[in-house]
């Protein structure tokens, strides 16, 4: 499960610019996870979690917003719906090859926190 | 509430590491192949045979990861190979922070020809980190079943050569290899696809061509590099 890897990567990163800005503590982060990262975001959330218990972020949010990737058929051209069990890369409605572009994406977009400087001397 | 719009990739500081590393390879012109497959697929074996056959032309060396045990680096010292264990100790798989303090602390895996890292065996998360290598292979034996590429859809869109291992064993499973091979050039049409037995031997000399091969293009690109 790299979700645990990703999530405290993310705790990081989030922690790392609110100390930037005075350091309060984190109330939400959003991130970008795109379709074809192999990253589930209901892991990502259940591991973010276990990596804020603990610290005094851990009321902090995490929001995942899913990026699809984009499918491109040289018959039908833009396909939005989904290949159940091939992954994008046969047309679903011609079975014909798709290219596809996008859904790499894997980011952290925002980060908002508190303005009073966060209590220091917890784990994390 | 301060909202700070931060636009940060999440995997940023393991692809500076990456990036730190293929500077590193590039100077050294070592060729870094990046394996990865389910625990089980031959991953070990596959750079046994490589080893052996191929140990008094090139300089060779690998890094294992592995959660426990030392013993594939083991089985590569004993195939004539340095070879140093990365014990993850839980984790699913490597990243470049860990392949860099290995490197660290092992100077004979210096300046090699083609270096080998054997990933921990798990199809899904060693996906994601990139190791400075110059190409990642994807393991299949054909004992673990032929609708993995399509169920693994990831490792086998990303990997440059699908390797299928134990063909010795296809007349004795059902394996229908041209599905595979379809699903695999469906997910990536540009891949190269490689059918061995590391035990016959058959099929190893197209992997060792493709290694040589890869080699010498790496060579030529830092030639081209320090003349430009």
């Amino acid at each position: 499960m790299h979700e645990m890897g990703l999530s405290a990567e993310i705790y990081r990163i989030a922690r790392g610019t609110a100390d930037d800005h005075g350091g309060g503590r984190l109330e939400a982060v959003t991130v970008i996870v795109g379709e074809l990262t192999a990253v589930e975001p209901d892991l990502l959330e259940f591991a973010w979690q276990a990596i804020v218990q603990g610290t005094v972020d851990e009321e902090a949010r995490l929001l995942v917003e899913w990026l699809p990737a984009r499918q491109l058929c040289d018959a039908c051209g833009p396909v939005s719906e989904r290949a159940p069990g091939s992954w994008l890369r046969l047309c679903p409605r011609c079975n014909g090859t798709l290219a596809v572009s996008g859904g790499d994406e894997l980011e952290v977009r925002t980060v908002s926190f508190s303005g009073e400087p966060a209590v220091t001397g917890a784990s994390g | 509430m301060t909202e700070i719009d931060v636009r940060q990739k999440v995997l940023a500081a393991n692809s500076a590491a990456a990036q730190g590393l293929r500077e590193a390879f590039a100077a050294s012109a070592t060729l870094v192949v990046n394996l990865i497959s389910s625990p089980g697929s031959g991953k070990t074996t596959l750079l046994e045979a490589t080893a052996r056959a191929l140990r008094e032309r090139l300089r060779l060396g690998a890094l294992d990861g592995d959660i426990a045990t030392e013993r594939d680096a083991l089985r590569l010292e004993n195939a004539g190979i340095p070879a140093h264990q990365i014990l993850t100790g839980g984790a699913c798989h490597l990243d470049a922070r860990q392949v860099e303090k290995a490197l660290g602390q092992e100077a004979r895996l210096a300046g090699l020809d083609v270096l080998f890292i054997e990933n921990v065996g798990n199809l899904i998360c060693p996906t994601s980190y990139d190791l400075g290598e110059d190409f990642k292979v994807a393991l299949l034996s054909v004992v673990e079943g032929d609708d993995k590429p399509f169920k693994y859809p990831a490792i086998f869109s990303r990997a440059a050569v699908t390797v299928i291992t134990k063909a010795d064993l296809l007349p004795h499973v059902d394996f229908d290899l041209e599905a595979v091979r379809r699903q695999v050039s469906t997910l990536n049409p540009e891949g190269r696809w490689l059918v061995t037995s590391a035990r016959t031997g058959a099929g190893m000399e197209a992997w060792f061509a493709l290694l040589a091969e890869e080699l010498s293009g790496k060579r030529s690109r830092r030639r081209a590099a320090s003349a430009g």
